[in-house]
């Protein structure tokens, strides 16, 4: 029912939309494939095209990629533990005080995570002025941190697919003899399994992603990877940053077919790791 | 059974409360305290950092622009955003899916390394620059870094992807069989643009505009390092503050007022959004 006016106008404003979207990506990609010689040149398109800045990471960026994977992996875990019951929680019972219960649980999503960052630091600093112990530029530290800005992630989700919960499941499933627990492994969990995973999917790609937060928490040898390129990026850097930078965005995109097979795409956007915002 | 489910609800619910209270709770109070600089704060309670934000034409001046650039590119997000979710919306073959993939892989990559491809497109022998040269539109090589109009763009791309996602879920809410209703009875696709699309999309714009607005407020990655420490905005402030010049209360008050006005933001949307629920001009 639309002109052709009409799809060329909309066909040009897409275009343009996507590459101003995608542009920034497929040109770190494209650059990583430098093969000149001067470690300085960044060049878009690259020379002679190589994978020489491949084998030329620095094993700084290593360690700042495997304390990320880490951090982001154990984070979402807690984050689930936090979140699953809440959400059964939340969903399943009647009060009136819902909606303040549902601000506490998305609060983190609505503070700045510089605000979040800066408010972290100086709770640990408290912590550590009363007992000693010194939180900031430790695992449990940026662990805590990056569990307060996961949970919401998978609350969310999890509240959505909880929304929509067929309860009949249920009571076959207890009608059926199958007691409270078993009911909660067999049918409950396995209902609401597509919500965490993508909850689970986003939770950990902003973990592993932040900055602000992270920022707070680092130490010398204790920093996460995008902590190290925004260092890198505020003095010199050279094609190997590409290099590592590249080999992310492929772990993004890898990610994304993994969910693709396990719950499928449209779970995925359907449950809403965008509206959890 | 109802209890049961609430008991579910009580441990998660203290340990997030004690994260969320512990952690404003400790800031907010610090930001009460003279800085005396090099960490070291006064004993007493006093509003002299806020005096002072709210005197100091430095701080005024930064508040401006991190209202101004977050607001420019609130509304250029939208406008990159919109056509993208609605072709999406309206395909009907599995190519949507990808279309949307695409979107969602890039709200996955950090910032930071789209950050590193605007450098690389916008330096001096970049694309931009030289066919912009080419052109003979500009005598010499252009920088982003540094101008607000290359904040603008960081922020644009730390939000543009989550605007897909969210404009998307607005224009499924508006059923295509409106806009053949309108045509048969003759409208014109501008028109149907004009009288249908346009107005039952526009409270799900403004509502996704004041959080786009509210995260760009909030954006501090992309703001930093397209900002080179000579655009400054409240989220760059902060950091600074603490990194290089150590003065905790203080950035911990303006920490406090970029919350405050980002709570304010939030609650005026919020009731926007019962507002035009009320109006039946919501549909979700």
């Amino acid at each position: 029912m639309q002109t052709w006016t009409e799809k060329i106008i909309l066909f040009i404003w897409c275009g343009f939309s996507y590459v101003f979207l995608l542009s920034p990506m497929v040109v770190v990609m494209g650059a990583s494939l430098h093969g000149g010689e001067f470690s300085a040149a960044i060049k878009f398109p690259p020379d002679e095209p190589s994978f020489q800045w491949y084998s030329k990471i620095p094993s700084e960026q290593f360690e700042a990629l495997a304390l990320s994977l880490l951090v982001a992996a154990v984070a979402t875990f807690i984050a689930a533990l936090i979140a699953i019951p809440a959400a059964l929680g939340l969903v399943r019972s009647n009060f009136k005080a819902k909606f303040a219960i549902t601000s506490v649980f998305r609060a983190p999503l609505q503070i700045p995570a510089i605000v979040s960052g800066i408010a972290f630091l100086q709770l640990y600093y408290l912590i550590f002025d009363t007992s000693g112990l010194m939180l900031a530029g430790t695992i449990p530290g940026m662990l805590l941190g990056h569990v307060f800005i996961a949970t919401p992630f998978l609350f969310g989700t999890i509240v959505a697919v909880l929304q929509r919960f067929d309860y009949r499941l249920e009571e076959a499933s207890y009608s059926l003899g199958a007691g409270r627990w078993r009911t909660l492994y067999r049918v409950t969990l396995p209902t609401i399994m597509p919500g965490i995973y993508s909850g689970g999917l986003y939770a950990f790609m902003v973990s592993f992603a932040d900055v602000p937060m992270s920022i707070f928490l680092t130490a010398p040898g204790f920093v996460t990877y995008p902590v190290e390129l925004f260092y890198a990026m505020e003095n010199d850097f050279d094609p190997s940053i590409l290099a590592s930078s590249s080999i992310v965005i492929v772990f993004c995109l890898a990610m994304l077919l993994v969910v693709q097979k396990v719950v499928g795409l449209e779970t995925l956007l359907r449950s809403g790791g965008g509206s959890a915002r | 059974m109802e209890n049961r489910w609430f008991a579910y609800l009580i441990p998660p619910f203290i340990v997030t409360l004690l994260l969320v209270a512990g952690s404003q709770f400790v800031f907010i109070q610090n930001s009460f305290y003279q800085d005396l600089g090099l960490g070291r704060t006064g004993t007493d309670l006093t509003l002299v950092n806020y005096i002072k934000f709210f005197t100091d034409s430095f701080y005024l001046k930064t508040f401006w622009i991190t209202i101004k650039v977050s607001a420019i590119a609130a509304l250029l997000t939208l406008f990159l955003g919109f056509p993208i979710a609605y072709v999406v919306a309206r395909m009907k073959s599995r190519l949507a899916m990808f279309l949307l993939a695409g979107i969602v892989v890039s709200t996955f990559v950090t910032i930071v390394i789209k950050v590193f491809g605007l450098i690389i497109i916008f330096s001096a022998d970049g694309v931009i620059n030289k066919t912009l040269l080419n052109l003979g539109l500009i005598e010499r090589a252009y920088s982003i870094i540094g101008t607000q109009e290359g904040v603008v763009i960081g922020l644009m791309h730390f939000t543009i992807g989550f605007s897909v996602l969210l404009l998307y879920s607005v224009v499924v809410t508006v059923p295509p069989s409106l806009e053949y209703a309108a045509q048969i009875h003759g409208a014109s696709r501008l028109r149907v643009y004009q009288r249908v699309i346009i107005p039952l999309c526009a409270p799900g714009f403004v509502v996704g505009g004041l959080m786009i607005f509210n995260m760009c407020m909030g954006a501090f990655t992309s703001a930093a390092l397209l900002g080179g420490g000579r655009v400054l905005t409240l989220p760059v402030l902060v950091q600074r503050t603490v990194m290089m010049e150590v003065k905790y209360s203080t950035a911990a008050s303006i920490a406090f007022v970029l919350l405050v006005s980002v709570i304010l933001i939030n609650l005026f949307s919020l009731i926007a959004i019962r507002r035009l629920r009320s109006a039946r001009l919501v549909v979700a």
